[in-house]
């Protein structure tokens, strides 16, 4: 890493400061001005992002398209009351990331890599990678699918999630970075305006709270439904990223109390969200029926198109440009948690505060798994509509081994001192592991025992 | 890219700058190094935390999870790849 030299007076022995401490210093500098003076809207403001950016990023193209999948399959019945307690699940992961990052000042695959050894730092990099790379393709997917209600190809869809990645990185600061990818994820919630576009039925809504009805189809389907559901919640890219850029941001022991107000806001602003998209699917199901038949109506501009004639031409083009919105801000997160990953891993500079000089790694990480997912989608005759699908079901798979490395950390009370985690929060968080883990390893079994018949579906 | 760090460290080397004028500089990089916490500089973070001794129960639980893990990839894998055909 380079550094510069900076004058410190003789005795007090300070490092040399390096041109991304001196950028983070000088963002810290607001914080403490904020703190001081007792600005606390000031303050909150400066602290919010990472957890509302790992919330809503995850509110993306397949997450949105599985959500209104669910409600023009199985109506409003248990999915409104389970997408929000999955991100209140998604909390608790989330919080632990934060306060991790934010204690250590060390990224997710950093602290795993150096703590328990090298296999399981690039185990952990492996599984990221993979379902980082799948989950790109799709978001280029649904940022092709948006485009498409407006008669525009995949070439624009490409163009515009590059054109995208290298404009977020070109400022050199994380500040900068933070604040544009924050902006645009505010527009998820288009969906909550595509939810009131197709105008609901309040009753049919305020019933759905009680968890039912329970979807019905077979035991396959159900766990097909849960895997998706859930890897449209948590997934290991949030774990790297909202970590990582904790550390990044350059958050503070002291501000781990706003930390957990950033995550929940997300949490809850990603639910919301979230059933507004399954509320607008839902209204494709009319007298108990799917208008359009089946999945396949997603592979084109399907889905807006569907919801146009069903509540509207406004319905159908704010539900389109909803999914380029969740494309776009998932393409810049997961690039910057896979340019994390592989900084860390690496042990070189891995920030937006360096300059690309500085963190050729970072930079070529970032830009180069957006550009290897963009150019699966330029691949004629592409299983496109199956990535998609299965991009979440692969991250719920992959998923519970980050989450007990992550458990571990945040309880590693050499690390994290008076912050490890209190025995409650273990509870939830081996709760939670254990329900993400059985739903995926479940539809995995079931799926295979199909498809080489040793069992009916 | 011209930080601060980088043009106060051009000012600082520059023989031509005369004491009085470096003493507000200096003001403002000591400023700089007191808004970041000790461990938050990037010649603290680049030193590697102590490697954690993980029990034997641990590690063969870590290494199970790993296996059945990996496993269940692979068959939704296949899976998805059978679909395609």
């Amino acid at each position: 890493m380079a550094t510069t030299e900076v004058a410190v007076s003789p005795g007090l022995l300070l490092p040399p400061l390096t041109e991304e401490d001196a950028v983070r210093s000088w963002d810290r500098s607001r914080v403490h001005h904020a703190r001081g003076h007792s600005k606390r809207w000031r303050l909150l403001w400066l602290l919010v992002g990472p957890g509302i950016l790992a919330m809503l990023g995850e509110n993306d193209g397949p997450s949105m398209i599985a959500y209104a999948s669910d409600g023009a399959q199985y109506g409003l019945g248990f999915f409104v009351p389970f997408i929000p307690v999955l991100f209140a699940m998604a909390y608790v992961c989330q919080e632990m990331c934060m306060r991790v990052g934010a204690v250590t000042h060390r990224g997710y695959g950093e602290l795993v890599l150096q703590r328990y050894g090298r296999v399981w730092g690039w185990f952990g990099a492996g599984d990221l990678t993979l379902t980082n790379l799948v989950t790109l393709v799709a978001e280029f997917i649904s940022i092709r699918v948006g485009l498409a209600y407006f008669h525009l190809g995949s070439g624009v869809a490409v163009a515009l999630g590059l054109a995208l990645v290298v404009f977020t990185l070109s400022g050199g600061r994380y500040w900068r970075w933070e604040r544009i990818v924050l902006g645009m994820a505010l527009f998820n919630g288009l969906f909550l305006l595509a939810a009131i576009l197709v105008k609901p039925h309040v009753g049919a809504l305020v019933s759905s709270l009680a968890f039912s009805p329970f979807p019905g189809g077979s035991f396959n389907t159900l766990l097909l439904l849960l895997a998706s559901t859930i890897g449209a919640t948590v997934t290991p890219w949030m774990i790297f990223f909202q970590q990582s850029a904790c550390a990044d941001k350059g958050m503070t022991p002291r501000d781990v109390k706003h930390g957990r107000y950033d995550t929940a806001v997300g949490a809850v602003l990603a639910a919301i969200f979230g059933v507004g998209a399954l509320i607008a699917g839902a209204a494709l199901r009319v007298g108990g029926h799917q208008v359009i038949s089946g999945i396949q109506g997603f592979a084109g501009a399907g889905f807006p198109q569907a919801l146009g004639h069903v509540a509207g031409g406004a319905a159908g083009s704010v539900f389109a440009l909803g999914l380029i919105e969740a494309g776009a801000v998932a393409i810049l997160t997961i690039s910057a948690s896979t340019a994390y990953a592989a900084g860390e891993c690496v042990g070189v500079s891995h920030s937006f505060n360096s300059s690309p000089r500085n963190a050729i790694v970072f930079y070529a990480a970032n830009i180069g798994v957006a550009l290897l997912a963009a150019a699966v989608i330029l691949i004629p005759g592409a299983p496109l509509l199956s990535i998609a699908l299965n991009a979440n079901v692969l991250a719920t798979v992959l998923l519970p081994v980050s989450l007990v490395l992550m458990v571990m950390l945040a309880n590693d009370k050499g690390l994290m001192g008076a912050w490890a985690n209190k025995r409650s929060t273990n509870v939830i968080g081996v709760a939670v592991i254990a329900f993400v883990g059985l739903c995926g390893a479940a539809y995995g079994i079931d799926s295979f025992l199909q498809t080489i018949h040793l069992i009916g579906s | 890219m011209n930080t601060e760090a980088s043009v106060m460290n051009d000012a600082h080397h520059d023989p031509g700058i005369r004491e009085r004028d470096l003493q507000p500089q200096e003001r403002f990089e000591d400023e700089l190094i007191m808004h970041l916490e000790r461990d938050q500089f990037v010649a603290e973070t680049s030193r590697p935390v102590p490697r954690a001794a993980l029990s034997a129960r641990a590690t063969a639980g870590l290494w199970a999870l790993r296996v059945f893990v990996v496993l269940v990839s692979l068959m939704v894998i296949y899976t998805f790849i059978d679909q395609l055909r």
